[in-house]
């Protein structure tokens, strides 16, 4: 079983998609991201990638989650739709656990499938982990994103300048008339 | 290609498809909005963890700061509306009458 933790975690990632995509009201679909955001960071700490995936936890879920939440709770209504109290929700979310199902039998299926829909998606390559076979004493991960203060200053200037300005127009677009 | 990008690919083209089939609340465009965001992040790190492309690294971080971005644009939008009009539901936005 654990050589498919990672095809596991990716079915409960489609999953939880399906279950904020099939929009039930707004509280139940941000709880539903929390969980794809933290099974998403199973995934990326899967293939070794331990910052990113701390990044995902604070600053996506830990951020950008808890100011969805609450907003939500500021605009939302007094009796909050489940996903089987209205027709369409549940049928949105039916479809899309159906088709998630069928992908994943055709994935486990064989061994040496092949499928191709833009790319050729291959099963061959899964187990195979492409190394140089040297990678020192320190984590490329880290390194690569310690880079960023080095080859990428003009990055983080962009980035900061288009912060501050994201902020000056919210601040704008706030004040109204 | 491997095959953990299916379904990473599904949960985008899911998230998609949720943003652009409104239902009621503006609330739950914005989150669909967020889950393609998320399944991007997540192809992106896969893709640069798998490859050892190491430089590449400080990419997903970029994608989340602008990320960051939108969605407090997007949600300051949203506060407007809902100041405007009591809730965030979608049918309020109808100032063109024709």
């Amino acid at each position: 079983m654990m050589t498919y933790i990672v095809f596991i975690l990716s079915v409960i990632f489609v999953v939880s998609f399906v279950g904020f995509s099939s929009k039930p009201s707004p509280v139940y679909g941000g709880l539903v991201l929390i969980v794809s955001g933290a099974v998403g960071c199973g995934i990326v700490l899967s293939f070794g990638g331990s910052f990113l995936g701390l990044m995902v936890f604070l600053i996506y879920l830990g951020g950008m989650l808890v100011v969805f939440g609450y907003t939500t709770a500021m605009a939302t209504e007094q009796y909050p739709e489940v996903w089987v109290s209205n027709k369409a929700v549940l049928g949105a979310f039916i479809v899309g656990l159906l088709s998630e199902l069928l992908t994943a039998c055709y994935i486990l299926k064989g061994d040496d499938i092949e499928v191709e829909v833009v790319l050729k998606f291959n099963g061959a390559g899964d187990w195979v982990i492409y190394d140089t076979g040297d990678s020192g004493f320190f984590s490329e991960e880290a390194m690569g994103i310690a880079a960023l203060y080095s080859y990428g200053t003009w990055l983080v200037i962009v980035t900061g300048w288009s912060l501050l300005i994201g902020v000056l127009v919210i601040m704008e677009v706030t004040r109204g008339n | 290609m491997s095959m953990v990008y299916i379904n990473i690919f599904l949960a985008f083209t899911l998230s998609f498809m949720g943003l652009l089939i409104y239902r009621s609340h503006l609330m739950s465009s914005l989150l669909c909005l967020e889950g393609m965001m998320l399944s991007l992040f997540i192809m992106m790190t896969v893709t640069i963890l798998v490859n050892h492309f190491t430089l590449a690294s400080m990419a997903p971080i970029v994608l989340l700061v602008f990320a960051a971005c939108e969605a407090a644009l997007g949600l300051s939008l949203l506060v407007m509306v809902s100041n405007t009009y009591g809730t965030d539901y979608v049918q309020n936005l109808n100032l063109l009458q024709c």
